[in-house]
């Protein structure tokens, strides 16, 4: 057991939490909030195992920038897509756009 | 037990402990709360506990990005998101995950952590103790150097993202 497991771990919970935040919840921002926690782990360890194994680490922490740019961005389309959905249904619960009918 | 946390020095111990605790509770009550606000505030302490690993890892430059990027604009986006759609207290989240969906979600948060740790407890890594330091100018170069294309192509889709977003907010004229 070295740090990197350590780290490896934390990183872990934060996706099975996000994944868990994912399954229960019952509104869309609900779900873009456990999304975000499984998007941090991944951040974490790219960057715990570029930092602590003989591997690149520029191209790992490089490579953490982008998920977080990738965040954003899923970030910024998710509030659109929230938008939309809470005009057309009243609310932004998952259950509302079941159906594939316009 | 003492003689396996002699890899991390004793102070190191210490602040890993906490931040992995801050990181654990923050995203307890992100997960768990019934008051989208509240998670929100979950989501925010938990950030900042990971922008704490990132700084035990000597990558200050990713610690200050995730709090500026994340702390900074995805938390305000996710706010505007929740006043938007007045899913505030009272919004779909107040009854709370009925006994089927906790169900559910169980094994989905059960499942790849168990296996994951197992298998990181089984074919454990053999990291170094301490990690590398970079100097954030090393950073730079690699993004003007070999990884240029990924950072063009970064911006291209947040460009992307951004009309996307406006196209999908932009009110039609016409239509109801």
């Amino acid at each position: 057991m070295n740090p990197l497991v350590y780290y490896q771990t934390v990183a872990v919970l934060l996706l099975g939490m996000g994944f868990y935040a994912l399954v229960s919840r019952r509104t869309l921002v609900g779900m873009l909030i456990g999304v975000e926690l499984m998007l941090n782990g991944a951040g974490l360890s790219i960057v715990a195992a570029a930092q602590l194994t003989p591997t690149d680490a520029i191209l790992g922490q490089l490579g953490a920038l982008l998920v977080m740019g990738l965040a954003a961005a899923e970030a910024t389309l998710v509030l659109a897509i929230v938008l939309v959905v809470s005009k057309r249904f009243g609310n932004a619960d998952a259950d509302g756009p079941r159906e594939l009918r316009g | 037990m003492l003689a396996r946390w002699n890899y991390i020095p004793a102070l190191g111990q210490v602040a890993f402990a906490l931040y992995a605790l801050i990181i654990l509770f923050g995203g307890g009550l992100a997960v768990t709360s019934r008051s989208l606000v509240r998670a929100m505030v979950g989501l925010v302490i938990s950030l900042f506990g990971v922008a704490g690993l990132y700084l035990l890892l000597l990558a200050e430059f990713v610690a200050l990005m995730q709090i500026l990027i994340y702390v900074g604009a995805v938390s305000v986006l996710i706010i505007f998101a929740i006043m938007l759609t007045r899913a505030s207290d009272d919004g779909g989240e107040a009854a709370g995950p009925d006994r089927r969906g906790i169900l559910r979600a169980m094994p989905a948060f059960l499942f790849p952590t168990v296996l994951l740790v197992m298998m990181l407890r089984k074919y454990g890594v053999t990291g170094a103790e301490t990690p590398k330091d970079i100097p954030v100018a090393a950073l730079g170069a690699g993004l003007l150097g070999p990884y240029t294309l990924p950072f063009e192509l970064i911006s291209v889709i947040l460009l992307a993202a951004i009309a996307g977003a406006v196209l999908l907010s932009f009110e039609k004229r016409g239509v109801d």
